[in-house]
């Protein structure tokens, strides 16, 4: 696995610009940074080349201006593979957004982004501090993107059960400050 | 005042979308190494909160972690080899220049070049090679001596015509 070859790095020489370090950094991290720029690309539509130069992108970024990014990273409070990760997928973003057509034919458009909401809903304001920023976030991951309880679980680093009680505390608080009132 | 709604959506789905949930959220800005730190779980409570907030209020961050914490739960796929040649050659050619200027000039250059001595000592540097070509040149003694050799070769060249010409006088007065 690559991220236990990413732990053998030797940041410090691989700071100071060793040749030896770099390339063995390169191998170690080039499977993440492929996968990562690769996810963070699908939605945009981009092929195979603007992988290549995203991922290359990434590289830059690392070793630019005498690896200014790469010494910012502190071992004590991430891992070497997760910073890389936030790292290549930020840098994928931002090629995506330099590469994006100015204009898209309204054919390739999907309906969902065309359609508009024509009916005014009020949204209800809740007091902040009514639901803890978890319970905001589960619900925002489940409601909003409809995303699975397994990788929501999987992100916390939580049992899906606990993702789920998590939920169930959470819409009996906002239903319970509704339905009973303050005042 | 009441907040008592008999209008509440019946769904739990419904319910949330009705409501203004980012209203009075102060989203503050997330490093790089503070995201991969929440992602990895090493932040305290307080800390976790703050940044789960951000988190929630921003759809791109709430798409990057899921992602993340996916790409880093699975095995990876091997990257195309043209990819790891082009990020090695981005650090070779520098490394290779800077053992090159590893010389004692380079030290020489080094050890002048933030200070104004780099002119005084070009300089200094011009005066010396003029001066050691001027000494194995000979300096003014050999000019002198040149300038004596050649008023003596042009003595001697007379001579020599002039002996030249006593021979030609003596042939001439045997009648040959």
């Amino acid at each position: 696995m690559q991220v236990a070859d990413l732990n053998q790095i030797d940041l410090q020489a691989l700071a100071r610009g060793d040749k030896r370090s770099w390339d063995a950094f390169v191998g170690a991290a080039a499977p993440l940074i492929n996968a990562m720029v690769r996810r963070a690309l699908a939605p945009y539509g981009l092929g195979d080349e603007d992988v290549m130069d995203a991922a290359q992108d990434v590289f830059v970024r690392l070793c630019a201006q005498d690896f200014r990014l790469l010494k910012t990273y502190d071992p004590a409070r991430a891992g070497l593979s997760t910073w890389l990760a936030v790292v290549a997928r930020s840098a994928a973003i931002d090629h995506a957004r330099r590469r994006r057509r100015p204009t898209q034919p309204i054919d390739e458009v999907p309906e969902a982004v065309l359609g508009v909401e024509d009916r005014h809903v009020e949204k209800l304001k809740i007091p902040q501090g009514l639901l803890t920023e978890r319970q905001t976030l589960i619900l925002k991951y489940l409601y909003d993107e409809e995303r699975e309880v397994a990788d929501i679980a999987q992100l916390l680093k939580v049992d899906p059960q606990t993702v789920r009680s998590t939920q169930h505390r959470a819409l009996v608080r906002l239903r319970a400050y509704f339905r009973e009132g303050t005042g | 005042m009441s907040t008592q709604r008999d209008d509440l959506p019946a769904s739990d789905k419904e319910l949330w979308r009705r409501l203004d949930v980012d209203g009075a959220v102060e989203v503050r800005p997330v490093d790089d190494m503070e995201f991969a730190a929440w992602i990895e779980g090493r932040l305290g409570e307080a800390e976790a909160a703050r940044l789960e907030a951000s988190v929630a209020a921003d759809p791109e961050m709430r798409r990057a972690a899921l992602d993340i914490a996916d790409i880093l739960g699975k095995p990876l796929p091997a990257a195309p080899e043209r990819m790891a040649i082009r990020a090695r050659a981005l650090v070779g050619f520098e490394a290779k220049r800077k053992v090159a200027r590893k010389g004692f000039g380079d030290w020489l250059l080094n050890w002048m070049a933030p200070s104004t001595l780099r002119p005084a000592a070009v300089t200094m540097a011009a005066i010396a090679i003029a001066a050691g070509g001027f000494t194995m040149g000979g300096g003014l003694g050999a000019s002198f001596a040149q300038q004596d050799y050649e008023a003596s070769g042009r003595q001697r060249v007379v001579s020599t015509s002039e002996a030249s010409t006593d021979i030609s006088e003596f042939f001439a007065s045997d009648g040959i």
